[in-house]
């Protein structure tokens, strides 16, 4: 590549690998070295065996390390970070499955002359809406509700992202009781959901349908002239409904209880 | 109002874990996870994502639209059928790099001839960033590689075969697919116990020879689809008649198979400017070609036949064979080819290669000489060593090494790259751009497959390419017959694979091969050629005409 923009997904996986505990051992402008630890190792090396034995024999076991290139043109043996690699899907399903529940507290730096606040609570849900049917794509969301008077904020990640978060409470700041329930509140955010995908273009749907019914047509057609037996045509009927037919499947990312100063919440709910 | 499937634990799962809050992640982590998402989120229906991530690739507006097609229209399951050189490989690649993209392919097999394994394995790698792996000869790890290039012969070996075949593959791309047009082989029993998801099948002739072969291509890809084959070929049969059966099928298979032609890409930058050089033998050389003929009535007429032929490609072929049929003789029937042999040593230098050398001396720059014989390469490398004009041989036989190896001093050293006909497949020779078919083969098709080895992308030039025929011979009906009645070079090769499997009796090529077989004079031969000619040009005709 001639193009010299640096790599997007270098930052993230260095975040996320030094997130987790794991070591950078060795950087150059084009390559780095991490040191797994073990429990890293365990999530995504793919070696059960290896740990099954080591656990079984009381031993720690050797954790391995992983070289990450950034670009195709090194000859540094390493996995090559580039959309589509399968290790970088690896990492983002170990990095979502290793977070998907939170209690978060907004930190509250202290002035000279302390005064206590109300923290309020907030559901915060991140979501992807899987579209299936003939085609497939997602869409995120990220959805708050304020669990003492209902508000709702949409791309809630967008706002919370600049704030600091520790899972400790600040000094001098209470975080208030909830009114809603989560259960309560969640069911709010899926209701916002449904409503949201009832005002879409439904054209996909249609087209799914309309491929749906096309395809059983053919099968038809293939066991009337006898082409197939029943039990294949059976199983293709099966294969094709599940190939075809549309339907959105809501799949929560990560979610957590947030509790965050009504100054803070003040600013962008005045926007 | 479309059906809508809610996450139904997530709720409860938050509850449980504010109870146990060591479960509970902090700021840092979900923020990462809730990036991973966004990394991973494939943001529309249409359209392919790769593209964004492959700048550096020039990719032909065909082969965006062939990879489309498949990812949105075909459900990921195809035989891609591009004409030899407009870029199947590219086209697969595009694919298996949207799949992953799309998160829908991690485990993938790409199943390709032993010589082509190192050529995929650097494509995928330069062009599509995919980090590939191949088995060496010991060492194997099937289940933790992403993705394995490799052969179907290494692929099916005792020690590696169960495990391959116990892995749930998303994605299988097998290359030079038409070698599994039998489905009592091996190979295509193996290849149909494979589980996977997605199944691309690359082939330049997706019909070599008869409808069947496609049959069983479509049958890897949707097995029952076409019905079972005593079925599937008698509806054929009864097709001629009856033209919405033909409509039917060939709908069908319109689902299954993309094939871009040369003339529809409009991409036909470079043209192809074919010369049939018809040579005449001189005296002596036509005096040992007619003796040859007395051998007909002694012998089954193939092996005059083979004779002859050889005679038109060197005198080195001929000699081999003779020498062959003398050792092979029984008692006391060895002499008499003393004579033809000693009349072979007396022969002089071959008109075809002194044609050869006056053509590369006149033009100066690179040519491929292709050639049907060992004999002959050998004897052609000799002679323009003679003439001090380099060259290199090419054989498919070469190992890896040396293929790439004679490729490479072909570009950087040598003038001549003489190939025999195992090496037609899987070498690119885009800068190089003159070609001489030094004899000529029986099916056209081969012959295509040949020109696709310089006339393909990134060939800059205008491609020429001579036919090499020597006067009142075999040949001399070769190329009368065939090649020139046929049209092929015009644009018919995407029609002809059709019509030639058309031919009631058996293949085109073996059609020919009865014919010279069983004909007893020339007079004969020429007769049943030309019905055979005229049926296929009929059928052409018939073809544009209702198109």
């Amino acid at each position: 590549m001639n193009t010299k923009s640096p790599n997007p997904y270098t930052a993230f996986v260095k975040d996320f690998f030094t997130s987790y505990g794991c070591a950078l051992v060795e950087q150059t402008p084009s390559y780095f070295t991490i040191q797994l630890t073990s429990e890293m190792d365990e999530e995504i090396m793919n070696r059960p065996f290896y740990w099954h034995y080591m656990k079984k024999m009381n031993r720690e076991g050797d954790p391995m390390q992983l070289t990450f290139t950034d670009t195709a043109e090194t000859h540094k043996q390493g996995i090559y970070l580039h959309a589509g690699t399968p290790k970088l899907h690896m990492i983002y399903n170990t990095a979502i499955e290793k977070a998907r529940t939170a209690r978060l507290y907004e930190v509250i730096y202290q002035t000279k002359h302390p005064r206590n606040r109300a923290m309020s609570p907030w559901l915060v849900i991140n979501v992807l809406l899987h579209y299936r049917g003939k085609q497939a794509k997602d869409e995120p969301l990220s959805i708050g509700l304020n669990l003492i008077h209902g508000t709702m904020m949409l791309k809630m990640m967008d706002k919370i992202q600049n704030i600091d978060f520790e899972t400790k409470v600040s000094d001098y700041t209470f975080p208030m009781t909830p009114v809603i329930s989560l259960v309560n509140a969640y069911k709010r955010i899926e209701r916002h959901i449904e409503t949201y995908l009832s005002s879409l273009d439904n054209k996909w749907v249609s087209e799914s349908l309309h491929h749906l019914e096309k395809e059983k047509q053919l099968l038809e057609s293939f066991y009337q002239s006898e082409d197939i037996d029943l039990e294949s045509f059976t199983k293709e009927r099966e294969q094709i409904d599940n190939r075809y037919k549309p339907y959105v499947e809501i799949e929560v990312i990560n979610g957590g209880l947030f509790y965050i100063s009504q100054e803070t919440s003040a600013e962008w709910m005045a926007q | 109002m479309v059906e809508i499937q809610p996450d139904q634990s997530f709720i409860q799962t938050l509850s449980d874990h504010l109870n146990h809050p060591d479960r509970l992640t902090t700021w840092d982590g979900f923020k990462l996870a809730y990036q991973a998402a966004q990394y991973k989120t494939v943001p529309q229906f249409d359209g392919l994502l790769a593209l964004e991530h492959l700048p550096h690739v020039d990719f032909m507006d065909h082969q965006v639209q062939a990879a489309e097609t498949v990812i949105h229209q075909m459900n990921g399951r195809a035989i891609l059928a591009d004409e030899v050189g407009l870029g199947k490989t590219l086209e697969a690649g595009l694919i298996l790099k949207e799949y992953m993209i799309r998160g829908r392919a991690k485990k993938i097999l790409i199943l390709t001839p032993a010589s082509l394994v190192n050529q995929w394995i650097q494509e995928l790698n330069e062009k599509f960033y995919i980090q590939a792996a191949s088995p060496r000869k010991k060492q194997a790890s099937w289940k933790d590689w992403d993705v394995t290039v490799t052969s179907i012969d290494m692929a099916k070996r005792e020690n590696h075969r169960e495990e391959i075949l116990s892995i749930d593959y998303d994605l299988i791309i097998i290359d030079e697919a038409h070698k599994l047009k039998n489905h009592q082989t091996k190979n295509y029993q193996f290849v149909q116990s494979l589980k996977k998801t997605y199944c691309l099948l690359l082939t330049a002739t997706p019909i070599q020879n008869t409808l069947s072969d496609l049959f069983n291509l479509v049958s890897i890809l949707k097995p029952g689809y076409l019905g079972n084959l005593t079925d599937f070929k008698k509806k054929y049969k009864k097709n001629t008649e009856d033209e919405d059966n033909i409509q039917h099928i060939h709908s069908l298979v319109g689902h299954l198979m993309i094939r871009n032609r040369r003339k529809d890409t409009g991409l036909d930058s470079s043209k192809r400017k074919v010369v049939n050089e018809l040579l005449s033998f001189t005296e002596e050389e036509m005096a040992m070609y007619k003796r040859l003929e007395e051998l007909k009535s002694t012998h089954p007429s193939f092996t005059w036949l083979t004779l002859a032929k050889e005679l038109c490609s060197s005198r080195e072929a001929c000699y081999m064979s003779l020498k062959q049929l003398q050792k092979n003789a029984p008692e006391g029937k060895a002499e008499i080819y003393d004579e033809y042999i000693e009349m072979i040593g007396q022969l002089p230098h071959h008109v075809k290669a002194k044609r050869m050398t006056e053509l590369i001396e006149n033009a100066g720059e690179k040519f491929i000489i292709f050639t049907e014989y060992r004999a002959t390469q050998y004897y052609l490398q000799w002679y323009l060593q003679q003439h001090g004009i380099t060259s290199v041989p090419f054989s498919g036989k070469f190992n890896k090494g040396k293929r790439d190896w004679m490729k490479q001093l072909f570009k950087n050293k040598a003038q001549v790259m003489i190939a025999t006909e195992a090496g037609g497949e899987g070498i690119n020779l885009q800068f190089c751009h003159h070609m001489i078919n030094y004899d000529l083969p029986w099916n056209p098709m081969r012959l295509e497959q040949r020109i696709g080895r310089i006339h393909r992308f990134g060939q800059e030039h205008d491609v020429k390419i001579y036919n090499f025929a020597i006067k009142d011979t075999i040949e001399d009906h070769i190329m009368k017959m065939l090649y020139e009645k046929i049209e092929l070079f015009k644009n018919a090769v995407g029609d002809l694979d059709h019509i030639l499997e058309q031919i009631p009796g058996g293949s085109f090529e073996q059609q020919i091969q009865t014919i010279l077989k069983q004909s007893d004079s020339q007079g004969e031969v020429n007769i049943k050629l030309n019905n055979l000619v005229s049926y296929v040009e009929h059928t052409v005709n018939e073809r544009r005409e209702s198109s």
